[in-house]
Formats: C-alpha cells, sequence, structure tokens
C-alpha cells in the first residue's frame, strides 16, 4: 500500500501577524512556524495505518513551501514517515487553493497511491478546498472532517464531524482520500531514535514550476486585520447586582435567552 | 605488681589454630558473599568513581569516622554514631591484642598491654563497650518499640540488634567472669578501671574458680563464635553497610553539584537513551541499593512523598537493587512506575540529607530519559503541549518568540543585538519575560542595577527558555537544541558576565551549559546585588519588616547560597522567622523538575504545603527568590486560604521598594567623603 500525507507549514497562531509589502498575506519575518495542527492528525492516522499493517504501507510526506517546510517534513518523517516530497515554492501564498491542488494532483498522479490524508483544512488560510479538490483530480473516493477511521481488507470506515455536533460514518473504497478534523487521534511525540533516523529519510525536491499547469481561479485582492471593535467588559460590584447586569446585557444584546 | 593480663588465660594458646581457622572461613565466607555482589553491580555501565582518589579517601574518612552525615538527624544520628565509636574501639582494640599475642610476643618478645597504656586500655574499652550497648538498646527501643513512621523493619533488623547486643552481652560475661577469677581479689585496683566487668564480677564472685573457669571458656567461646558469625553474615544482610557505606563515601559523586550526565547525541550507532532496564544505569546505580540502609530520611523529606504522591526515593533506589539482583532483565521503567518517575521535583532533599551518599535525582532523570526520547511519554497532554511550545516558541506559554522582549519597553535596559555595551548580560528567562507578575521582579532587578550604576544588557527576543525543564523531564534532546541555541548566541556577543533571576536558568547555564562549550560567570541576583551592597556600589535603606524565607531548591541545595538573601533582608529591615524547614533543609515549592509545567493530579499539594508552613511562622510576608516558587505560592496562598494572612514577594521587590532616594544618596557619599578626608 502506498500512502501519501499532504501537510503544510503554517506560523504558529500565537505570533504576532503584520502585513506583507503586497499586502495579500502576512509578513514572514518574527512568525514562528510549526506543522498544520490538522496535518498532525493526517500523519498520526497514516502511521497508525501503517503500524497496523505491520509495517508495509509506504508513507510519503509532501509539502509545498520554502525551504523552511522541510522542517515539519522532517518532525512528519521522524513520526513515522518513509520519504518526503518538498515542492518548493517561495511564493506559495500566491497560489489559490486550486493551483495547490492540482500541483498535487500532478505529482500524486504519477505514483499510484492507494489512500491520501491531508488536514480537513490549513490554520492560515484556511480554505479547506485542497484536499478534495486532489480527490476530484485523481478520481479518488474522499471523506471530508475525519473523527474515527478504520481500515479493514481495502475498505475504511470512516466517522465525520458534522454539522451541530453530529456524527456521520462513511465507507470507501480504495483509492481515496481522506481530510482529518481535531479527536481524530492524539498525534505522537517523535522519539530520539526516530528523529535521528528522520534526518537521514530522503527529501525528494521538485520544482513548483514543474508541476502547475494551471492559473489561479481565485486572486487575493486584499488583507486586513478586522476593524477593532469594542472591548470585553468587566462587570464588578455584588454578585447580585453582576448578575442583574449579566442577564440584561444577554437580553439586550444577544439571542440566547429568547424563546425559540 | 604492674597492670597487665594474660591473653589466652584459661583458654590457652592451644586456641589460636582453631581460633585462626574459624577466623579464615568467616573471612571467606564475607568474601564470598562480597565477590557475588560484586558481578550484580558490574551489570552496570562503566562508570569512572576513583578518580582523584586522595581527596576520595579523605572524603571517606571524614565521613566515616566523623559520622558527619549520620549526626545531621540528632537523636538517632547520635545514637548510631556513638555505637558506632564504641565498636571502633572495642575493634581497635581486639586488634591489639591479636598484635601482641599472635605477633610481638611470639616474635619480638614485646608486651603493649601493660602498665599506664593498659590501664588505660582497660578503661576505654570498657566504656567503649558499655556506650555501644546503651546506644543499641536505645535504637532498639526507637525502632521496636518508638515505631518512627515509615521505618522499614525486616528480619535483618532483629538479626542486626540481637546479634550486636549479644556480642557485646558475651563480651562483658567473659570479661567479668575472667575478672572474678584474676582480678576481683589479686587485683582490685586494675579492677576498678573495667566498672562494667567488675560490676558482672561481682554477680560470679561467689563461684568457686573451677567454676569461673568453665563458665569463663563456654562464654570467651559463645562471644568469638557469635562475632564469626557476624563477619561470616555481613553481605548477606543489612550488615553490608559496614562497608558498602563507606565505601560509598569514596566513591562520591566529584562533580559540581546537580551535574547531570550530558549525552552525546552526535555518536553514531547509539539507539537507547535513558534507564529502560538496569543494566543502561552505571553499576554506581546498582551499588547505591546496597549502601541504603532504610533510614528513610530521604523519604521523610521527600516532597511528593510528604503530599501524598507515590514517589519514595528510598523506594526508588532499593527497586533498583531488586530489580538487579532478582530479574535483571526486567523493565525497570515499568516497575518502578510512571506515577513515580514523574512526582519528582528534583528538589534533592533526598540527596543533601542521605547519610549514605546515594544519588537518588539522577536515576529518576535516566528514567525519565527513557520515557521521552525512547516512547514520547510525557507526565501529560500539558506538559506535551508545554515543550512543544518551547519547540516552536522557545517558551513553554506558546507566546509569540517576538515579543519575549516586551516587558523591558521604556526601562533602562539595553538588547545586545544593538551593540550595546553593558557591564552584565541579565538572562531572563521565560517566566520574568512573558509572566505578568515575575515581569515585576525583572522590573524590579533592573532598578536594582540602575541605583548602582551597573549597565544592563538583556537578548531580548533573541533568548529561549534555557532548557531546564525539558532536561529534568528527560527530554534531553530538545534541551540540548535550545541550549545550543543560546550558546551560539550569548557566544557572539561580548558577555562577562551573566546575571540570572530564576535559579534554573543559573543551575542550568552556569553548569549544565559547560557541557556544550559555554564558560561564563553566571551569577543568581541575589548573590550579584549582596556583593554590592557590601561593597558600597548599593545603599539599601532599611525599613523594618517581618519576614519569612523560602530557600529554592535550585539556590539553597544546589548553589550553596543560604546566607546571602538574608544578609540582604537584613540590611533591608527585615526581621526573619525561620520556617521550620530552613536552608539546606528546605520544603520544595513543588515546580521543579519540569513540574511546574504539569497539573498536579495525585494526592494533595506541595505549593499550599509550603504556603501552610509559611503561614505557621506567623510573618505576614514571604520571600522567595524564585519565578517558579513564587507563581507556586501565589497559587498556593488562593487556594489555601491564605489570602489577607500571608503575602509572597520576590526578594528583588523588597530590596527594590528600599533604595536610598538619590539625594539621601548623594548627601550620604558626601559625608563618607568628607569623613575619608578627615
Amino acid at each position: 500500500m502506498k500512502i501519501l500525507v499532504c501537510i503544510k507549514q503554517v506560523p504558529d497562531m500565537e505570533s504576532r501577524f503584520k502585513l506583507n509589502s503586497e499586502g495579500t498575506w502576512y509578513d514572514e519575518n518574527d512568525l514562528a512556524f510549526r506543522m498544520n495542527e490538522y496535518d498532525e492528525y493526517a500523519v498520526e492516522q497514516a502511521v497508525q495505518l501503517k503500524e497496523q499493517l505491520g509495517g508495509e504501507p509506504e508513507i510519503t510526506i509532501l509539502s509545498i513551501g520554502p525551504n523552511r517546510v522541510v522542517e515539519a517534513i522532517k518532525k512528519a518523517l521522524a513520526m513515522g514517515g518513509d520519504r518526503g516530497v518538498h515542492i518548493q515554492d517561495d511564493k506559495y501564498y500566491q497560489k489559490d487553493p486550486w493551483q495547490i491542488a492540482q500541483a498535487i494532483a500532478a505529482y500524486a498522479g504519477t505514483q499510484n497511491y492507494d489512500l491520501i490524508f491531508t488536514g480537513m483544512q490549513s490554520q492560515d488560510r484556511g480554505s479547506a478546498q485542497v484536499g478534495v479538490t486532489i480527490a476530484e483530480e485523481l478520481g479518488f473516493a474522499c471523506a471530508t472532517t475525519l473523527v474515527g477511521f478504520a481500515y479493514d481488507s481495502g475498505t475504511i470506515t470512516v466517522k465525520r464531524e458534522l454539522e451541530g455536533g453530529s456524527k456521520g460514518v462513511a465507507k470507501l473504497k480504495l483509492p481515496a482520500l481522506v481530510t482529518c478534523q481535531l479527536g481524530l487521534n492524539t498525534p505522537r511525540y517523535p522519539t530520539l531514535p526516530n528523529i535521528m533516523k528522520a534526518k537521514k529519510k530522503e527529501i525528494l525536491a521538485l520544482p513548483m514550476a514543474d508541476l502547475l499547469k494551471e492559473t489561479e481561479l481565485t486572486a487575493t485582492e486584499k488583507m486586513y486585520p478586522p476593524a477593532k471593535r469594542g472591548g470585553g467588559i468587566v462587570i464588578e460590584g455584588e454578585l447580585a447586582s453582576q448578575l442583574d447586569r449579566l442577564v440584561g446585557i444577554l437580553k439586550d444584546k444577544t439571542t440566547v435567552l429568547r424563546a425559540a | 605488681m604492674e597492670a597487665t593480663r594474660e591473653i589466652y588465660w584459661n583458654v590457652g594458646h592451644g586456641v589460636v589454630l582453631p581460633m585462626y581457622l574459624i577466623t579464615l572461613i568467616a573471612l571467606a565466607a564475607c568474601g564470598y558473599g562480597f565477590w557475588q555482589r560484586i558481578g550484580v553491580y558490574r551489570q552496570g555501565r562503566e562508570l569512572n568513581r576513583l578518580d582523584n582518589l586522595g581527596e576520595r579517601v579523605v572524603l571517606m574518612a571524614q565521613n566515616l569516622f566523623g559520622q558527619l552525615k549520620v549526626l545531621r538527624v540528632t537523636v538517632p544520628g547520635i545514637a548510631h554514631a556513638s555505637f558506632f565509636w564504641g565498636f571502633t574501639v572495642l575493634f581497635i582494640g581486639t586488634l591489639l591484642v591479636m598484635a601482641q599475642a599472635d605477633f610481638t610476643q611470639p616474635l619480638f618478645d614485646l608486651v603493649i598491654l601493660k602498665g599506664t597504656f593498659y590501664k588505660f586500655y582497660s578503661l576505654v574499652l570498657d566504656l567503649a563497650g558499655l556506650a555501644a550497648l546503651i546506644m543499641l538498646l536505645g535504637l532498639a527501643l526507637r525502632r521496636f518499640l518508638v515505631r518512627p513512621q515509615g521505618l522499614k523493619t525486616t528480619r535483618d533488623d532483629y538479626l542486626m540488634h540481637a546479634l550486636l547486643i549479644a556480642i557485646i552481652l558475651t563480651g562483658f560475661l567473659a570479661e567479668g567472669i575472667r575478672i572474678a577469677a584474676t582480678e576481683l581479689r589479686q587485683n582490685p585496683e586494675l579492677a576498678r578501671l573495667s566498672p562494667v566487668g567488675l560490676l558482672v564480677a561481682n554477680l560470679f564472685a561467689s563461684l568457686d574458680g573451677q567454676s569461673l573457669r568453665e563458665m569463663h571458656r563456654l562464654w570467651w567461646w559463645g562471644h568469638f563464635l557469635l562475632v564469626m558469625g557476624f563477619i561470616a553474615v555481613i553481605p548477606w544482610s543489612k550488615f553490608r553497610h559496614l562497608f558498602t557505606t563507606p565505601a560509598n563515601y569514596l566513591f562520591t559523586d566529584l562533580r559540581e553539584k546537580g551535574a547531570i550526565a550530558t549525552i552525546n547525541l552526535e555518536e553514531e550507532g547509539v539507539e537507547q537513551f535513558g534507564a529502560d532496564k538496569v543494566t543502561d544505569l552505571s553499576w554506581k546505580d546498582i551499588y547505591d541499593a546496597d549502601a541504603c540502609t532504610s533510614c528513610k530520611r530521604c523519604q521523610d523529606r521527600c516532597p511528593a512523598w510528604n503530599t501524598e504522591k507515590p514517589l519514595s526515593p528510598m523506594n526508588v533506589v532499593q527497586q533498583i537493587g531488586e530489580v538487579a539482583f532478582g530479574k535483571p532483565q526486567a523493565n525497570l521503567v515499568e516497575t518502578v512506575g510512571q506515577d513515580v518517575l514523574w512526582s519528582c521535583t528534583t528538589c534533592r532533599a533526598c540527596q543533601e540529607v542521605c547519610p549514605a551518599d546515594i544519588e537518588h535525582v539522577n536515576k529518576i532523570i535516566e528514567m525519565r530519559r527513557n520515557l521521552v526520547l525512547m516512547q514520547g511519554e510525557f507526565p501529560g497532554e500539558e506538559v506535551m503541549a508545554a515543550v512543544d511550545n518551547v519547540e516552536v516558541n522557545g517558551n513553554p506559554f506558546g507566546m509569540a518568540y517576538a515579543s519575549r522582549g516586551d516587558w523591558s519597553q521604556g526601562l533602562q535596559v539595553q538588547q545586545l543585538c544593538d551593540g550595546a555595551e553593558v557591564d552584565i548580560l541579565y538572562f531572563v528567562g521565560c517566566y520574568a519575560s512573558f509572566d505578568k507578575r515575575n515581569q515585576e521582579v525583572a522590573r524590579s532587578f533592573l532598578k536594582i542595577c540602575k541605583a548602582a550604576g551597573v549597565r544592563v544588557g538583556i537578548l531580548g527576543k533573541e533568548e529561549k527558555c534555557c532548557g531546564e525543564p525539558l532536561r529534568k523531564l528527560g527530554n534531553e534532546y530538545l534541551y540540548q537544541m535550545t541550549a545550543q541555541e543560546n550558546i551560539e548566541l550569548i557566544k557572539g556577543y561580548q558577555v562577562k558576565k551573566i546575571v540570572t533571576t530564576c535559579p534554573h536558568c543559573l543551575n542550568t547555564l552556569g553548569r549544565d551549559y559547560r557541557d556544550l562549550g559555554l564558560d561564563i560567570d553566571v551569577e543568581h541576583y541575589t548573590v550579584f546585588i549582596d556583593r554590592l551592597m557590601k561593597g558600597g556600589s548599593l545603599r539599601i535603606e532599611a525599613q523594618q519588616f517581618d519576614y519569612t524565607y523560602h530557600d529554592s531548591c535550585y539556590l539553597g541545595r544546589y548553589k550553596d547560597v543560604i546566607q546571602e538573601p538574608r544578609d540582604l533582608m537584613g540590611a533591608a529591615g527585615g526581621r526573619i522567622s525561620e520556617m521550620e524547614r530552613s536552608g539546606y533543609e528546605s520544603f520544595c515549592c513543588g515546580a521543579g523538575g519540569g513540574r511546574i509545567l504539569a497539573e498536579e493530579k495525585l494526592g494533595s499539594r506541595i505549593n499550599v504545603k509550603r504556603v501552610k508552613m509559611a503561614e505557621a511562622t506567623g510573618a505576614p510576608l514571604l520571600v522567595s527568590n524564585c519565578p517558579f516558587c513564587l507563581t507556586m505560592f501565589e497559587d498556593g496562598i488562593k487556594t489555601g486560604d491564605c489570602e489577607g494572612k500571608l503575602q509572597v514577594r520576590d526578594l528583588a521587590e523588597v530590596v527594590a521598594e528600599r533604595l536610598e532616594p538619590p539625594l539621601v544618596r548623594c548627601l550620604n557619599n558626601l559625608e563618607s567623603n568628607a569623613r575619608r578626608e578627615v
């Protein structure tokens, strides 16, 4: 079995964001980067499947971006990936989800993968389109927002998180692509021997230009922080009067106390 | 008549041969027992603990003959030490008899035991026996009747007390009957110099010579055979500590206190990190179990044990021994248990007090290393998240690394990256950088430096966590990665001296970083400003206040800084009410060993326990010197219901409030200058 896990390296969300000079993305200075949270669940699930199948599947870790993304690939390799693919692109942020998906599909289409894991969405752009578009391009079965995953002889059974807290269960035949959500698993902490081994694993570097055939469908016009709204209110005083004020605010400004 | 006595009186020289034969057998049994045990120690990894042998021998002699470590706990300490000295005197006395009877007299016709020396000898040995007996009875009373909480009594303890009491009693009986037969009437002057012997002699005074002789032979042989039995049984019972404990003084860790082995991560082919089996530990770690006497002094002081957590340092040490002797291939980490290992705050109270020089803390760290580096295990998800935060943002809070220096905006402090010329580098640490409460401490420290005319520089956003909690949790890899970045950075600037407000940073930068190539003078701010004050460049205006002081583990026990903070507080007008557990006996706040990052889910809260101890002094103010302690105590005062009764402040805050105003300082300077001119 051949497994592909697509990961993205994103800024830590606690970072202090500034716009870049083009005004269409953030400035990378002073940012700390890490693996996209949802992609960690994807890597973990792939590694768990590999363990379940006695180590037979080969896991490829793929990421698009500048040289810094190699760190994220290495971490995924330390978690249990076998080989890496780095699609080099310093201007990754100028590509729309369609182009990213098309480039990945162009690579994946030549590799005969049986199963592709991606995160549900990226923490920075949050389009949630790349995974499903890759599946469409490759003609794979697809399920999104996984919170449960089981594999048995060529079929996967997945539990999906739906609106309003309900869950859905789906069965998919391979080849398939799934996108992973919080709650699917707890990503492991790489052990030191695996970190050491990961340093020696192959990471194939491919220029973006070799894979990208499509032009963008949606261009980013402008990016800006949300307009500052009023700050929070600290209610002080006696407990009873605090409660009265709180109820008053909830009645006036929200719908939570209105009868259905 | 010259004072002396006939050696082998009554038993005759014919006993010499069987006596030496039996002695040889006893010694052989003893030697064989130890030989077997040495084989077990050797399962551990190699470690050289015989370098600087001269220094080691001196340390051993001091600790053995002075009983220095044993005496740290007064009552049982005095009992053990007196017994030891008494028994040692008896042993030397016996050796003298042997030397004379079997060597000097037959070979050179030289008699040592005669005249005034013999009188002295008689008296001293008799009294030594008495002292040993009384102390032994006292210890037996304590163990079997008083039964101090936590003191384990096993088969060995019964054996030891019974055998030793029997040896001393039979000795006195043989002595007394000999006196009854040979001195009581013939030389009463001499008999008086053996008070206990005389007492026994009087009991038998009415018996005739023949009966006395028969009884003497009986007790003489009884005494001799008991002693031989004692020698033979040494390696097979807790008596082994007679050899293993003093030898452990010889094998002591001569490195700076708190030193941990730095793993060479560059070494090719190493796939095993930390201790998973006893064979992953050093021979000394196995040996320590044999040096342990189950005195439970470590357990009495352990903050985890005292708050109903599963860790007893004594048990950990003994479990390693049990595994090494019983089933050396067993999984050590499982045997000891994860909850036990994660409960340790690395406060070092166990190691500091141990009368056998056992090294508890590093064993626990070695096993934690296995958990983290080989299994990716942490004490909880919150800890894994904090560790991940250090990896990404260089601090456990997950705050943006770029905001690390924000606290210093508008203050008189330079950023080294701006090429500033400074006197000291203030390594701020994560807590003073990001935690609001501890930022007050950082500001106070800067204020003090300003008053003393010290130019301070910081690393700002370039600084990262020193890595201490990571290392103590067992994450040696991330510790070294983080440390290397700090070291490269510091080396790149012209830094002459580093001052920290955090004792954990102090220990790490000043000691642990040396293994990774940083060799710069690092000082804690209490020592630094104490020197400024004593040197006259910092003037503190005394304003009276009452306080109690918490010695943080990593400043007190680890760095021996006990007096300087008290001197500073005294100069600031403080009147101290010491807690019972202070100085080297201080009780941890609960945050060491990486526990600052972990939730305390087992037992009761360590910080509350410590806050209650502070409250019990009646002082309204608790002064600490460590950001972890300050954080724990702020929390402990709230959760322990001490709000309004007790306040916690860092020493820097107290000093910063009492800096002499510039005008007063100026006048004082003029005055002292004028005095100098006169």
